[in-house]
């Protein structure tokens, strides 16, 4: 019982973390409402060439935005070293990592399904398609906060280079964007609708697996050395 | 076999079967070269591009290989406090890194003339892209990070989180409907390859492999070096 009163502990702390940062969080949303504001003029305001990309778009400013977002997972815990300080209160920094990838999930991805609407507004494409994308996205935000905390937790001592973080985010996610815009394209088959959706559930589940025990052993090395 | 993980073993091993190594890895090459440009037959639709194949190949095999010989080594030296295995990982990274971008060129030469295209969005050339981005990523990491303890211990963690991609490169051809042709050599068949290319092909992947092999010994010596200097 205690442990799970740690969680909750640690959870209810990231929250507040989070919830007095608002600002930067909204900072976020503020970047994908410019970015995709900014394609729409580097574009031009076309209503079927966004109707085909539309999706593309979105799903590749979602992705950008996320890599702004690597710094807050677990760098200030660790700089002030209140992830020993958390450690010691007897939860594993695998645990530690779950907790912080939900709150992460709840305060920087799931806003996304209030400014998604937005973009689509925006962007002057078919409202139809939103179901389809809010599902993709459902499961492609739990893919992309896994691949955050691999990435966060591997810089955590990487002084030198600001971008190699944003770059692992990447490169792991491309399977998400392939998927994730390719159910919107085939979106009158409900066939090719399931099948894709097994597939990004079984990413989803990888990363779920796998991304707790990377994020805890890099947070272990980086301690260990600091 | 303790020359695999043991850095002195290894110095005193590699000593040993370095000379053989070079002299055997010029005589393949030599044959290798000779059979690939003049005792290979034409192919009846590709003509004398079918060449390109003797080192398209090879490299993207070895390409393949030096990731899983990372991987193992990733998880042995994370599960057995290896630390010789982080040196060999740190070594052949870049090798793998020159020999996928090899296959990848070489194989757009061999698209331009074969599909009418340098480069084409299929799932095996995309995921040995990826491959190769990973190797760059993996080179990166090493490199931005400054305390060494941590950067090979974490760029371990990134190698095994980053062979996902292998099976997907291995089986992209038959998952997907890729122009990329399936393999034409498995272990499980007999190879759907005529004999009079398949003995230049096997020569060139074993003079490859040999070549990477010897470069392979000279970086992780020198690698070896490196720390026993610091």
């Amino acid at each position: 019982m205690s442990s799970f009163n740690s969680i909750l502990g640690v959870f209810l702390r990231e929250s507040k973390i989070h919830y007095r940062s608002f600002f930067n969080i909204l900072s976020i949303f503020l970047f994908f409402i410019l970015s995709i504001i900014i394609f729409v003029f580097a574009v031009g305001s076309n209503k079927e060439l966004f109707n085909q990309i539309g999706v593309g778009i979105i799903w590749t400013i979602i992705l950008l935005s996320n890599t702004l977002s690597i710094k807050k997972f677990f760098q200030n815990d660790f700089d002030d070293n209140s992830l020993i300080i958390i450690h010691m209160s007897g939860l594993s920094y695998e645990i530690i990592a779950l907790v912080k990838m939900l709150t992460i999930w709840m305060f920087l991805q799931a806003p996304f399904f209030i400014v998604l609407p937005i973009a689509f507004l925006l962007l002057e494409m078919q409202f139809d398609n939103l179901k389809i994308v809010y599902l993709s996205f459902l499961i492609g935000s739990v893919i992309i906060t896994c691949i955050s905390a691999i990435s966060g937790s591997m810089n955590l001592l990487n002084k030198k280079n600001f971008s190699i973080g944003g770059l692992i985010i990447m490169i792991f996610s491309i399977p998400v964007i392939i998927f994730g815009v390719n159910i919107v394209n085939v979106s009158n088959n409900i066939e090719i609708i399931k099948a894709q959706i097994n597939i990004l559930l079984g990413i989803m589940f990888f990363f779920l697996a796998i991304s707790p025990w990377a994020s805890g052993l890099c947070i272990k090395i980086s301690l260990q050395n600091k | 076999m303790k020359f695999l993980i043991n850095p002195n073993r290894f110095i005193k091993f590699s000593d040993l079967v370095f000379k053989p190594l070079i002299y055997l890895s010029a005589i393949f090459l030599t044959i290798g070269i000779v059979f690939a440009f003049f005792l290979s037959p034409n192919d009846y639709q590709q003509g004398a591009t079918v060449r390109i194949m003797y080192i398209h190949v090879p490299s993207a095999w070895i390409a393949v290989l030096t990731f899983l010989i990372m991987t193992l080594y990733s998880i042995i030296g994370l599960a057995f406090k290896i630390n010789f295995s982080f040196i060999i990982n740190s070594a052949i990274a870049p090798i793998g890194a020159i020999f996928t971008l090899i296959c990848i060129v070489t194989g757009s030469l061999w698209g331009k003339p074969m599909w009418g295209t340098w480069w084409v969005w299929d799932a095996r050339l995309t995921s040995v892209a990826i491959l190769f981005l990973l190797y760059l990523i993996i080179i990166f990491l090493k490199n931005s990070i400054t305390n060494i303890n941590v950067s090979e211990k974490i760029t371990a963690v990134l190698i095994i989180v980053g062979s996902i991609n292998l099976p997907i490169i291995k089986f992209s051809v038959d998952w997907w409907n890729t122009l990329h042709q399936p393999a034409s050599i498995s272990k499980l068949s007999s190879p759907s390859i005529d004999p009079s290319m398949l003995r230049p092909l096997v020569i060139m992947t074993i003079a490859l492999m040999l070549l990477a092999i010897v470069i392979g010994i000279i970086r992780i010596k020198a690698e070896i070096l490196k720390r026993k200097l610091r």
